[in-house]
């Protein structure tokens, strides 16, 4: 057993494999002990916040210090934000258009380029040709640069409880800065907002447990049944084998999808939580695990040490546990992580189908690509509501498949390379 | 009786039990939910239905296709007559058209995009694992990891990757449904050339996915096989290499044919759902609908028939593999 | 017929070690005369029998020595050519596993037309299945095995249609590594009737035959020649290596014959403990030195020769002959 164990640990795909596995294991149990937000809470008002830190507006211009930083690129960067270079070129295409020569304008120097612009834009003038959105476009761009270059100080100002007139309370210098740390609230989504407004991160880290219960639980289901399936009808053989393998085989060509679909559909809504799902999946899905163990156990049957047990008056029960099981451990366990890895995939294409479990109480990663999709989040290049969960899926399903391959190598060598 | 015929009428025989058997499930696994399950379905859903001659039509003509007031036997008969005559009953999502006309619209696109995908994934999957396996050293284990990714990809991940990579990065491609929407079907070269479009980032997503698994079965059976005795032996009887490679691939190969002939099920089912990532309009997506406006009669009638189309393949396969493999028919005539 | 000059090959492993396998062999095979070789699994008797063949792929790799078939040296010649002119048709060789020797998908017939067609790509389907059939009627196979596939028949019809396959082009060296370990008493006694009938009707005129089945190489074989980590450790005639071994290795495998399991092709010898060395380092002195019961320091030093002590009989053992037999009597 230990020694087993020392080759399995050997084997560099299963090592790689495994450390993928263990590392998103760490993550989902030490992820909610660090960020305590509930997972569905709905916290965006609107749909896909980008990824990034959200600093609270209001509590930065209240921070307890505002301190005053001369940086030299700040200017820059502020007309950088606004005039982006898709722009200049449109403002360079407008002046040439209206008569401004085309060697006066230098669309990096902003300045200038800001000059001629006031000087010459006129929002009312309308290019020949020129569609209608185009025309908005550049009155946009007008909008966004206007006092672009001012260095005047924004002023805030609240009414006057008397009078209702604005008096000025506050001004804030272009130079001012609030440190982040002294800002009342910040919050980081790292993975932005989903569809309905939820932290995508938090989600992802839950989706991926409750994904991780789902696989675990069917493979544990599937990986039962067909182990004793595949013990009965081996061991035993005659007419206990044909009729399980006359069902095995049955279950074996209609397509495991379908039925689940039916089963699904018929449950109901209301009834499907995560783990009636996994159950389903389960109960669907054990028949490879039936096949092989039935194989090997065919195999097993006549060696001389069962024969031994066996003339030894050993129990039935007894022979099984300590002469047959051993032997076959490693397929077992193999066919239980191939189990798990395809029961997370079964969810997942379930709740695609909208059948997943129900969506009010616990995310899963199907659910979460099943909003995605009907958001369409893909289209619309909303990249952090479907990557990361793309990812996840195929990371957590790709470790166990290396996992049994490396597996597989140590126990049939002719594969090894 | 010779081997051949020997096994051909097993496999027809064993064809026929498992389609049975699955059309009992397909009637049976609803109705095992509590309650009476088809009128519960018939009253929720015609509460959804705004047209109220269409909830009483709906609701008359299902007590009377599926008898959901005689027992559950005689329902079960009624049920095999309305399926032999091809009467599902009115969808209840897409009313008035019934379910006939909303299967018989989608089938077809199914078809087209997922056998063909299906084989070519099996024989690009083949050859990748062949050479895999006769090549080893570098492209082995490039070919390998890579084969191995794929394979754990979910087929609706890798539809939604070539879709945001190819039609919403690239523009490539359209990013959804199986024609122009502007177009009628027909055989203009127009929509012929529209429907190809459409048809390619749905065909390729599934063949990717299948090339995976069969390209890492593949290599395990060619090893398998190139270390075989056979091999030895005629190498020293002087038979060349090339002839002994051409030995080792089909004898390799064989097996996959049963291997996709067992794979099939799954495969259909991941190219479903690649089907809806990119609403295209076969059965994948309807069933989709089917889904989304709780349409009993629909998912049923889907189901019913992906099973079917998925047994007659793998009943095919089957036999093709009968015919191919000389061992099946030494097997059976002793 | 046969004779080999020193020949060396060696195994290249996966991680890029050399496992030197076969180590200065040197035999020579008169006409009508068969060889037996004998030693625990794992001695190198098969590789020897592989590297025989002079057409190398990999693992197995040629290092030096020449084989010289009917006066004809194969060591020089291009490996196509070897496989054209030399393999099947001037020496053959019939595998240890032969239940599996032949391509499952592949009647009988076509194989052997592969073969002929190998060597020489004009002959025609008609002309293939009236050899095969007079080849067949000769060694006494019926007709209708050219006709089936290799799963219809039955182990010992397997393995001497594999016999039979092997001799299609006439090879004047047969070598068969262990061609009946894996069949039932019966069938055993046919495939070893039939190698001898082609040995005594002058149908081939060496043969090499290779088994750890004392019994039943004493009855084959003329010579025998024991191996030990790939070296030749004993050659003496059949009666001699038997009754008279001199190697304390030989007088070891020799009391192994009354070692009830000595049938079971894994059976290790019980009569020498330890097991042979690793031969990615073979040790610089005597390779058997680690096991041997009258071991002195000078044999772990000095590499040992083999020792000729006339009438073709050698043994490679620093102690004299008169010494290791009376060390046997009063060993035993």
């Amino acid at each position: 057993m230990q020694h087993t164990l020392r080759q399995v640990f050997r084997s560099g795909k299963f090592i790689v494999g495994f450390s993928i596995l263990m590392t998103i294991l760490l993550i989902v149990i030490i992820y909610p002990w660090v960020v305590r937000h509930p997972p569905l809470q709905i916290i965006g008002q609107g749909t896909f916040f980008p990824p990034g830190i959200y600093v609270n507006v209001y509590d930065a211009i209240h921070a307890p210090t505002l301190y005053t930083l001369n940086l030299e690129d700040a200017a820059a960067n502020r007309i950088g934000n606004k005039l982006r270079q898709e722009d200049r070129v449109a403002m360079k295409e407008w002046l040439v258009a209206f008569g401004v020569p085309e060697d006066e304008i230098d669309i990096d120097d902003t300045e200038k380029l800001l000059a001629l612009w006031e000087a010459n834009y006129n929002p009312d003038l309308r290019l020949p040709g020129m569609t209608f959105a185009r025309h908005r476009y550049f009155q946009r761009v007008n909008a966004s640069i206007d006092g672009l270059l001012s260095t005047e100080p924004a002023i805030i100002a609240a009414p006057n409880s008397e009078t209702g007139a604005l008096e000025q309370k506050a001004l804030i210098r272009q130079t001012d800065y609030a440190n982040v740390d002294e800002v009342a609230n910040v919050r980081i989504l790292a993975l932005g907002t989903d569809n309905f407004g939820r932290d995508v991160l938090t989600q992802l880290v839950a989706a991926t447990a409750v994904s991780l219960v789902i696989g675990l639980v069917a493979g544990l289901i599937a990986t039962t049944i067909g182990l004793t399936l595949g013990l009965l009808a081996g061991y035993i053989g005659g007419l206990v084998d044909d009729v399980l393998m006359f069902f095995t085989n049955l279950f074996t060509v209609i397509p495991t999808f379908v039925l689940l679909i039916l089963i699904s559909f018929s449950i109901g809504q209301d009834k499907r939580g995560a783990i009636t799902i996994a159950m389903v999946i389960g109960f669907t899905s054990w028949v490879w695990t039936a096949r092989a163990v039935r194989s090997q156990v065919l195999s097993l049957r006549n060696r001389d040490h069962v024969n031994l047990s066996k003339l030894s008056g050993h129990s039935v029960p007894r022979i099984i546990l300590v002469d047959i099981l051993p032997y076959i451990a490693s397929y077992v366990v193999m066919a239980f992580i191939l189990q798990v890895s395809s029961g997370i995939l079964a969810e997942a294409g379930l709740s695609i189908l909208g059948l997943g479990p129900r969506t009010t109480e616990t995310p899963t990663l199907g659910l979460m690509m099943n909003w995605a999709m009907i958001y369409q989040a893909h289209i619309l290049g909303k990249w952090w509501a479907y990557l990361p969960v793309l990812v996840t899926i195929a990371l957590v399903s790709f470790s166990m498949n290396l996992m049994n391959t490396g597996l597989d190598q140590v126990f049939n060598p002719a594969l090894r390379d | 009786m010779k081997g051949y015929t020997k096994y051909f009428l097993n496999k027809l025989g064993w064809f026929a039990i498992t389609f049975v058997f699955a059309f009992i499930l397909n009637f049976t696994l609803p109705r095992l939910m509590p309650g009476d399950p088809v009128a519960a379905i018939v009253a929720r859903q015609a509460q959804g239905i705004s047209n109220p001659t269409g909830v009483q039509a709906i609701y008359q003509q299902y007590t009377e296709l599926f008898g959901t007031d005689k027992p559950i036997i005689e329902q079960f008969f009624i049920y095999v007559r309305n399926v032999f005559r091809g009467d599902f009953g009115f969808s209840f999502s897409q009313y008035p058209r019934t379910v006939a006309e909303v299967i018989s619209a989608s089938i077809g696109w199914t078809l087209i995009l997922q056998f063909p995908a299906i084989i070519v994934g099996w024989i690009l999957g083949n050859v990748l694992g062949a050479m895999a396996a006769y090549l080893r050293g570098g492209f082995d284990k490039v070919l390998m990891p890579s084969a191995l990714f794929l394979s754990s990809f979910p087929a609706f991940g890798m539809a939604v990757i070539l879709l945001v990579i190819f039609a919403v990065h690239l523009k490539w491609f359209p990013t959804s449904g199986g024609y122009g929407y502007t177009l009628i079907p027909s055989l203009t070269p127009t929509f012929l050339w529209s429907a190809f479009v459409h048809y390619q980032l749905p065909f390729w997503s599934i063949v990717l996915i299948a090339i995976g698994g069969q390209a890492i079965g593949m290599r395990s059976m060619s090893i398998y096989e190139l270390n075989a005795d056979y091999v030895k032996f005629a190498r020293f009887m002087g038979i060349k290499d090339d002839k002994i490679v051409a030995y080792v691939f089909r004898n390799a190969m064989l097996p996959q044919v049963t291997g996709l002939a067992l794979a099939l099920g799954t495969m259909v089912g991941g190219a479903l759902i690649a089907e809806i990532v990119f609403s295209y309009p076969g059965l994948g997506t309807t069933l989709l609908n089917g889904v989304m406006g709780q349409d009993y009669p629909l998912i049923s009638a889907a189901t019913l028939i992906i099973t079917f189309m998925v047994l007659t393949a793998n009943f095919i396969l089957e036999i093709l593999y009968g015919v191919i493999d000389p061992r099946i028919k030494a097997a059976q005539s002793d | 017929m046969l004779e080999v000059r020193d020949l060396s090959t060696k195994y290249v492993t996966r991680y890029k070690e050399d496992v030197y396998a076969v180590d200065r062999v040197s035999l020579k095979i008169e006409e009508g005369k068969t060889l037996g070789i004998a030693g625990e699994s794992g001695c190198g008797k098969s590789t020897l029998a592989l590297s025989l063949m002079g057409y190398y792929f990999p693992p197995l790799h040629y290092i030096s020595g020449e084989i010289i078939i009917d006066g004809q040296n194969i060591t020089g010649m291009k490996p196509d050519e070897v496989r054209k002119s030399i393999l099947g048709k001037e020496i053959a060789y019939i595998p240890q596993a032969a239940m599996n020797a032949l391509n499952p998908t592949r009647k009988v017939i076509d194989f052997i037309g592969d073969v002929i067609r190998a060597h020489d790509p004009t002959w025609t389907k008609q002309m293939i299945y009236d050899h095969a059939r007079a080849l067949f009627e000769r060694l006494g196979l019926p007709a209708e095995v050219l006709q089936k596939y290799p799963v219809e028949l039955s182990g010992g019809m397997k393995q001497r249609t594999v016999i039979a396959v092997a001799v299609t082009l006439t090879p004047k060296v047969l070598i068969a590594d262990e061609p009946s370990s894996a069949l039932d008493v019966t069938s055993q006694k046919m495939v070893i009737k039939m190698l001898r009938d082609m040995m005594e009707s002058g149908f081939i005129k060496a043969m090499i035959f290779i088994t750890h089945e004392l019994p039943l190489l004493y009855n084959v074989a003329d010579d025998i020649m024991v191996m030990y980590a790939g070296q030749i450790v004993e050659r003496g005639t059949a009666k001699q290596t038997v009754f008279d071994p001199l190697h304390p290795y030989s007088k070891g495998l020799m009391g192994s014959i009354l070692v009830p399991e000595s049938g079971l092709r894994s059976a290790k010898l019980t009569a020498i403990p330890g097991a042979p060395p690793n031969l990615k380092n073979p040790p610089p002195g005597c390779r058997f030195a680690d096991r041997c019961k009258y071991v002195k320091p000078e044999c772990r030093v000095t590499s040992v020769p083999l020792y000729e002590v006339g009438h073709g009989r050698a043994y490679r053992c620093i102690l004299p002959e008169e010494e290791l037999r009376r060390a046997y009597e009063h060993g035993e």
